[in-house]
């Protein structure tokens, strides 16, 4: 079997070598690239992220990815997985740092977490978490019941009403943890960093 | 590769290192990595950036890394070289919004702001920063105080007087924390076997628990350590390490039926 391409985003803002360093773990050819042209030929994208999300728009817009990203995606031959932060972009609208709009590919809205909503938890949500994953979802197939993953945010989307849920966790309040509809994945937590439950979800991205 | 250990003992460097420990499996005991640039005096960020990606390669645990942190650009190059997170010392208590300026670029998530504190010698506690060579004037209470408010994440409060010790943490400096901490506290310090590690997850302040002497010093020590955690209802995650194998090699087996 020839090796699978994977085109990792690159807007000066992921935790790149993470996410590459899985990838390569999994023997994937991958390419990490700013380049509105690769992104919209690339048949595998990963939309990794660290950071704030105005800041990391404010980068995708002047490398004109934000177009390039939506540009690729929109038939069905592309797929993409946008990781924390990377899944946030994939909404609508994020109020984190003054309101700025997303990609929207996800139509659900990032908001903080509201301190009465966690309770005695703390702010940002750090750490292994249990999520609880949808039988049928294509990302946890073959992982073990209630698998643990890391996360580390203080912005979630919610599931209501959303079609398209994959998984959620319980942080006071029940949150998106993952997503995936058509060609559109996601996960708010970090696959990279969490072990081997984080590489058997890559690679089901990967099969899918 | 320094061992913080009775005053940074040599303990080998990453050929060592990877040589004597199998490091990958190793991190299926633990559940955060922290990197530290000890080297005193100048430091060469370059070659810390080439260590910690040989280090963390086919390691797939959250990241900090740190050491002389005091630069944006320095905290890009470790968040692109295998770093989720950056570990801030020195730079928390200069007065120039830099903390600030950090997580505006990466994330409050991204700042874990790391203390050393020592007891001086009529029973106070006190604020050190520059490894541990210059005191920071006042009480620490005041600084932590002061720190926690700013924009860090995390706070990693490491007791000078037991780092390397192995005598079991300082639960005072949790005595010196604000009433109501928002953020997640790590305690660091001293820890030398499990009990030890279950004495500090056991006080309500503290989130989590770091160690470097069971890592370097005893064998099997951290795994072992772990299970007797598990054991006595800590709530850890446990690892299922062969779970892509497995499943890597049944795919194999079917893929090799389909031909």
């Amino acid at each position: 079997m020839s090796k699978v391409k994977v085109t990792v985003i690159d807007y000066g803002m992921g935790n790149i070598w993470s996410v590459v360093n899985a990838l390569k773990y999994l023997e994937c050819d991958v390419v990490v690239s700013s380049e509105p042209a690769v992104i919209e030929d690339s048949e595998i994208l990963i939309l990794p992220g660290v950071g704030s999300f105005r800041k990391a728009m404010e980068s995708l817009r002047e490398l004109r990815l934000d177009e390039a990203i939506i540009e690729s995606v929109q038939g069905d031959e592309n797929k993409i997985l946008g990781i924390c932060l990377g899944m946030q972009l994939l909404g609508s609208r994020s109020s984190e740092d003054g309101e700025t709009l997303g990609l929207n590919l996800i139509p659900a809205s990032v908001e903080e977490f509201l301190v009465n909503d966690v309770g005695t938890n703390k702010i940002p949500h750090i750490g292994f978490d249990q999520v609880t994953s949808q039988a049928e979802a294509k990302l946890f197939q073959g992982l073990p019941e209630s698998p643990d993953f890391y996360f580390v945010h203080s912005f979630r989307m919610l599931p209501t009403g959303l079609t398209g849920v994959s998984a959620t966790c319980r942080y006071g309040i029940e949150f998106l943890a993952a997503y995936e509809k058509d060609n559109i994945f996601s996960t708010q937590f970090h696959p990279e960093k969490s072990q081997t439950n984080g590489l058997m979800l890559l690679r089901n991205f990967l099969a899918v | 590769m320094l061992s913080r250990n009775f005053r940074l003992q040599n303990v080998g460097d990453l050929e060592w290192l990877k040589k004597n420990y199998d490091f990958s499996h190793i991190s299926y005991s633990i559940d955060e990595l922290v990197v530290l640039d000890v080297t005193r005096g100048e430091k060469n960020l370059e070659d810390f950036c080439d260590s910690l990606k040989l280090l963390t390669d086919g390691c797939f645990v959250p990241i900090a890394a740190g050491g002389g942190v005091n630069q944006i650009e320095s905290a890009r190059m470790l968040l692109r070289s295998g770093a989720d997170k950056v570990v801030v010392n020195s730079g928390l208590y200069a007065n120039n919004g830099f903390v600030k300026e950090l997580a505006s670029e990466f994330g409050q998530q991204c700042v874990v702001g790391s203390m050393d504190i020592k007891s001086s010698a009529d029973g106070q506690y006190q604020a050190w920063s520059e490894n541990g060579m210059k005191c920071e004037s006042g009480p620490a209470n005041y600084w932590i105080e002061r720190i926690v408010s700013d924009s860090v994440g995390e706070i990693y409060l490491n007791s000078m007087d037991r780092d390397g010790t192995g005598q079991g943490f300082d639960l005072g400096l949790l005595d010196l924390l604000p009433d109501r901490v928002s953020k997640p506290v790590i305690l660091a310090g001293g820890a030398g076997n499990a009990n030890h590690l279950s004495e500090g997850l056991g006080d309500s302040r503290v989130d989590a628990v770091a160690t470097a002497n069971l890592f370097n010093f005893v064998g099997n020590g951290l795994m072992e350590a772990r299970k007797s955690l598990v054991t006595n209802g800590i709530v850890l995650p446990m690892w299922d390490v062969q779970l892509l194998e497995r499943h890597l090699s049944a795919a194999r087996v079917n893929g090799d039926k389909a031909d």
